[in-house]
């Protein structure tokens, strides 16, 4: 497993890997936060962009410092420019009481969940993403105390869900808890450091030759993001893995192209009630013979009659 | 009505090169070439038990990829006048042949169950039913 302990090895951690699928990324646990009690917290990035991955970030280190994040700048992360970002993610990655990780949930993995036959929202794909970042921190040796997780839906049913999970753990929920506990917000910087990266340097399975300049920041109001769903629409194929297609902004882009009527799987059955009368009826088809149920359950029909 | 196929012996003979088809579960409202080999095929995950997974517009696909039964030959034909009535006499030619094909599914794991599976096996019935009967 490669290594990341600054802003170059994350860029080449995700420049080599399969940008359509999901890759984890989780530092290694300072023995202090195996020897002691540790907070953790859990934030995402890239939820409302139309482009590029979703991020889920966690960071950890040991309760009795607990003021640690706060030392290393890890105020309300949203307050934060990127540049600061940068250079808190470097201080994250060489702390020694500090581990983090990320889940780069890639474009193409939300939209085939979005697109699924059982429909796997958003939330469901979220919380899976917090779930496995809690359960590799538990596997990493990680001496879990409580866990502040950050959510833009309801925290109750949530909060009482990954309680049930994981009873050994205090578990908090809360709705900006990135600018309320500053080890979310270390999470949270984590995670959209690693956003901001892979958005950048992605690399098109295509070969399209677009650069970040033109696809912008990937959220459906900024200009060059509009610009490129207009200009790099393919008819048939819509767009590259990048974008995620069960956004209404793609979806409305891609009312450009090619209509596409996908496959009715629901047979119908006519139910039987032909009353009896109907047999002694003179029909003037008689000839027309019906073929027999082995071909048209197997979409067989015969185009050349004999 | 009738069906002609121009040259199709003629083609299968000349014709060295497999084509690659491929069945999708939907239908594409245009008739046109498309870059399937950028777009598609770069997308193609080969599982480990052969099935393959590719997303068409983020729609999730699960397809595998079936050789036709031996002695048979899968023939892409082009109808270049559109028949009026039901009636008419139909002319074909033969654009392309293929041996292998890969059907897809919309987030379901191919299975014996598959249409175009299942249409195969009218190949062993016709050939029970329709093969010379010799005497013995």
């Amino acid at each position: 497993m490669q290594k990341i302990d600054d802003l170059e090895t994350l860029r080449s951690f995700l420049a080599s890997k399969d940008n359509t699928v999901n890759n984890v990324y989780f530092s290694d646990v300072p023995q202090v936060c195996k020897d002691f009690p540790c907070i953790l917290g859990i934030d995402e990035a890239g939820r409302g962009p139309v482009l590029g991955p979703m991020v889920y970030g966690t960071a950890f280190c040991p309760l009795n410092e607990a003021t640690l994040p706060d030392s290393l700048g890890c105020a309300d992360s949203k307050a934060l420019n990127e540049e600061s970002r940068d250079v808190i993610f470097s201080k994250i990655c060489a702390n020694r009481k500090m581990g983090w990780g990320v889940e780069v949930i890639a474009p193409n993995s939300i939209c085939n969940s979005m697109l699924s036959r059982q429909k796997y929202s958003l939330n469901q794909v979220s919380m899976d993403a917090a779930i496995n970042l809690i359960k590799m921190a538990l596997k990493g040796g990680v001496n879990l105390s409580h866990v502040y997780v950050d959510t833009v839906g309801p925290p109750e049913k949530y909060q009482a869900y990954l309680k049930s999970l994981f009873p050994n753990v205090g578990v908090t929920v809360a709705k900006k808890a990135d600018s309320t506990f500053p080890i979310v917000s270390a999470a949270s910087i984590c995670a959209k450091v690693t956003r901001d990266y892979a958005l950048k340097g992605w690399g098109f399975g295509e070969g399209l030759q677009a650069g970040h300049e033109e696809f912008g920041s990937g959220y459906p109001g900024d200009p060059n993001t509009k610009k490129f769903l207009q200009n790099y629409r393919d008819p048939v194929f819509g767009y590259p893995h990048l974008v995620r297609f069960s956004w209404s902004t793609a979806s409305e882009a891609l009312k450009e192209a090619y209509h596409v009527d996908w496959e009715e799987n629901e047979e119908v059955i006519p139910i039987g009630n032909t009353s009896i009368t109907e047999f002694f009826k003179m029909t003037k088809n008689r000839g027309a013979r019906s073929l027999h149920d082995f071909f048209t359950t197997r979409c067989l029909s015969r185009k050349v009659e004999f | 009505m009738a069906i002609h196929i121009d040259n199709i012996r003629n083609y299968i003979l000349k014709q060295e090169n497999n084509s690659k088809v491929q069945s999708m579960p939907f239908r594409i409202l245009a008739d046109c070439d498309a870059p399937v080999s950028k777009y598609f095929e770069t997308g193609v995950k080969v599982q480990e038990d052969e099935t393959q997974k590719a997303s068409f517009r983020g729609y999730p696909l699960r397809g595998k990829t079936v050789e036709l039964p031996e002695g048979y030959i899968g023939v892409v034909l082009h109808e270049s006048i559109a028949p009026v009535s039901d009636k008419e006499e139909r002319k074909f030619h033969v654009t392309n042949k293929f041996k292998t094909l890969t059907y897809w599914n919309w987030d379901k794991a191919p299975s014996k169950n598959d249409k175009i599976i299942q249409a195969l096996d009218w190949i062993d019935v016709a050939e029970a039913l329709h093969s010379p009967i010799t005497e013995e």
